[in-house]
């Protein structure tokens, strides 16, 4: 039971820095992306094959994971964050069919849709995270880092051009700002926080295939957001947590047939989205996007 | 008057399939004096506003900011040349408050820092609470512009161009459903620039903000630049009246 519930945490860590890192573009920069889970593909198989032919050292795994999955994001986005708003979602849509399909078909590296297995044991200083435990406080703290700098980021100057883009990108580029490259330095961080997660994902389960970065996650990831709150720091960690607890606390519900649970909780968050949706907009701790007439 | 103009538009046009938004226009905006664009609607105001800023590209003509071509020029580059706009709709960044749409504006680096370290951001904090005062919001300062009133979104819009440098302010309808006594204070805020060597030009509709606050009017419809000069000289025309009022020529 202690096995499963650390197990568990270390999943909502993990998404939890993957809802913040999308968090940090669809929230404070209007840019809706549906590639995260590409993102988050690339550094998982970058870690798994670090791991297998190089270093198991999370030291090693993390900064060469952040540094492919920026770069990539940069080669990706330079031509597409010229298009605005729903052009840019079915741009990032093209990615991630096209990542999936790299991670399936090229099979010399990614070992195809058997993916890789036997990611060994990943390392910190020499010490061996074999423990639930010890995987759970690596993730923690890679999760309050994430947090902590998108925190900093969102109240400095880049923040503010960021919600200014959001805002109304034609008065931000009639004030002098450079849209495109604001955009394209906030993918590149973004796609680098996402990386971390990659990495933790890969030596926590010791096995990566495509089946975990299809489009199906990156909309997942999506409704961590809107459900915790689209640009709050703390929101995409509360739509992480309800989104892997809800399952959880679906089989604890004896009265509901076993066979039917998988369905019942697309109707459930179905059924939560929809009323969230109605009545918070916004998200769980999200302030209204529309006037607030009480504040006058 | 006799100096170089700070703008000069000449022949421009500007077409949108049989619709002729600017027609060979000519227009010069003289240095230091508010220069108002007067047109009924559909007149080609704002186009002239979007094709100065490089929102839209001239099918023809020139367009020189001092003396340099701005030609292929984008906002950005508009604004970094000194000019700066305001909008008919606002934009204002919404979601942001009084305070950060001022200072956000002066945040020009594309880049997680702006250049000057921490003394160059205390100066940008510093100047943006002054000109909010100046503006009269201080006591919305953390509110967001969604949730100020129609007033006070105006003196906001008109705080992010008093901030900024630009020697060349586009005012769209900047005082349109202003009080008169909201108006009056706009009046002072505008003016009180120009000695500065800010050159002003606002499109209006309002003829009486429009006699009250330039030192010149441009009269446009359909494209054209039907006249220019003095305000009581535009104002008493009655052919420009008639147009102006709806009847054609």
């Amino acid at each position: 039971m202690v096995g499963y519930i650390l197990n568990l945490l270390i999943l909502v860590s993990i998404s939890g820095i993957l809802a913040g890192s999308l968090n940090f573009i669809i929230g404070y920069a209007g840019i809706y992306s549906m590639a995260h889970a590409a993102f988050f593909g690339v550094s998982a198989y970058t870690a798994a094959l670090i791991a297998m032919n190089l270093s198991t050292s999370l030291l090693v795994a993390i900064p060469a994971a952040m540094a492919i999955c920026a770069a990539l994001s940069l080669v990706i986005s330079l031509p597409s964050l010229r298009v605005r708003g729903e052009y840019f979602v079915v741009a990032s849509l093209g990615l991630q069919q096209i990542a999936f399909t790299v991670f399936s078909e090229w099979k010399d590296v990614t070992g195809g849709l058997g993916g890789i297995t036997g990611v060994p044991v990943a390392t910190l200083f020499g010490y061996k995270l074999r423990s639930l435990g010890s995987m759970l406080t690596v993730s923690l703290v890679c999760l309050a880092l994430v947090t902590l700098v998108i925190y900093v980021l969102v109240r400095t100057s880049f923040g503010r051009n960021l919600k200014a883009i959001r805002d109304n990108e034609v008065a931000a580029s009639a004030f002098g700002k450079n849209a495109t490259a604001i955009k394209t330095i906030a993918v590149a961080i973004s796609s680098a926080l996402c990386g971390i997660a990659g990495v933790l994902y890969a030596f926590h389960v010791s096995f990566v295939n495509p089946e975990s970065f299809t489009v199906d996650a990156s909309v997942l990831i999506m409704a961590m957001i809107i459900i915790g709150g689209t640009g709050t720091v703390f929101g995409p960690i509360l739509g992480a947590l309800i989104i892997h607890l809800l399952p959880a606390g679906l089989t604890y519900l004896t009265f509901l047939p076993a066979r039917e649970l998988a369905s019942l909780q697309q109707i459930i968050y179905g059924a939560a989205m929809v009323l969230l949706m109605i009545y918070r907009p916004s998200g769980l701790i999200g302030r209204s996007n529309v006037k607030d007439t009480w504040t006058r | 008057m006799s100096e170089a103009p700070v703008l000069r538009l000449k022949g421009v046009n500007k077409r949108f399939g049989g619709v002729v938004a600017a027609n060979d226009v000519d227009l010069d905006l003289p240095g230091g004096v508010v220069t108002a664009l007067v047109g009924p609607n559909g007149a080609g105001k704002t186009t002239l506003f979007n094709l100065i800023t490089g929102n839209l590209k001239p099918d023809s003509g020139l367009i020189e900011l001092r003396g340099r071509s701005l030609a292929g020029i984008e906002p950005r580059g508009a604004a970094l040349a000194g000019i700066a706009r305001s909008f008919q709709d606002l934009r204002l960044f919404e979601q942001m408050t009084v305070f950060e749409n001022v200072l956000s504006v002066m945040e020009r680096s594309a880049l997680p820092w702006q250049p000057g370290g921490r003394a160059a951001a205390n100066a940008r904090r510093e100047k943006a609470d002054a000109t909010i005062a100046q503006v009269g919001l201080t006591n919305w300062r953390d509110a967001r512009a969604i949730d100020l009133g129609y007033a006070e979104q105006k003196f906001l819009s008109l705080a992010r161009i008093l901030v900024t440098d630009a020697s060349l302010w586009l005012l769209d309808e900047p005082a349109s459903g202003l009080d008169p006594a909201s108006y009056e204070r706009f009046v002072k805020l505008v003016r009180g620039r120009l000695s500065e060597g800010i050159t002003i030009c606002l499109i209006e509709h309002n003829l009486d903000i429009v006699h009250g606050i330039s030192d010149r009017i441009a009269f446009l419809d359909q494209g054209t630049v039907l006249a220019a000069g003095e305000p009581r000289a535009i104002l008493n025309d009655p052919k420009l009246a008639a147009i102006y009022f709806g009847e054609r020529r």
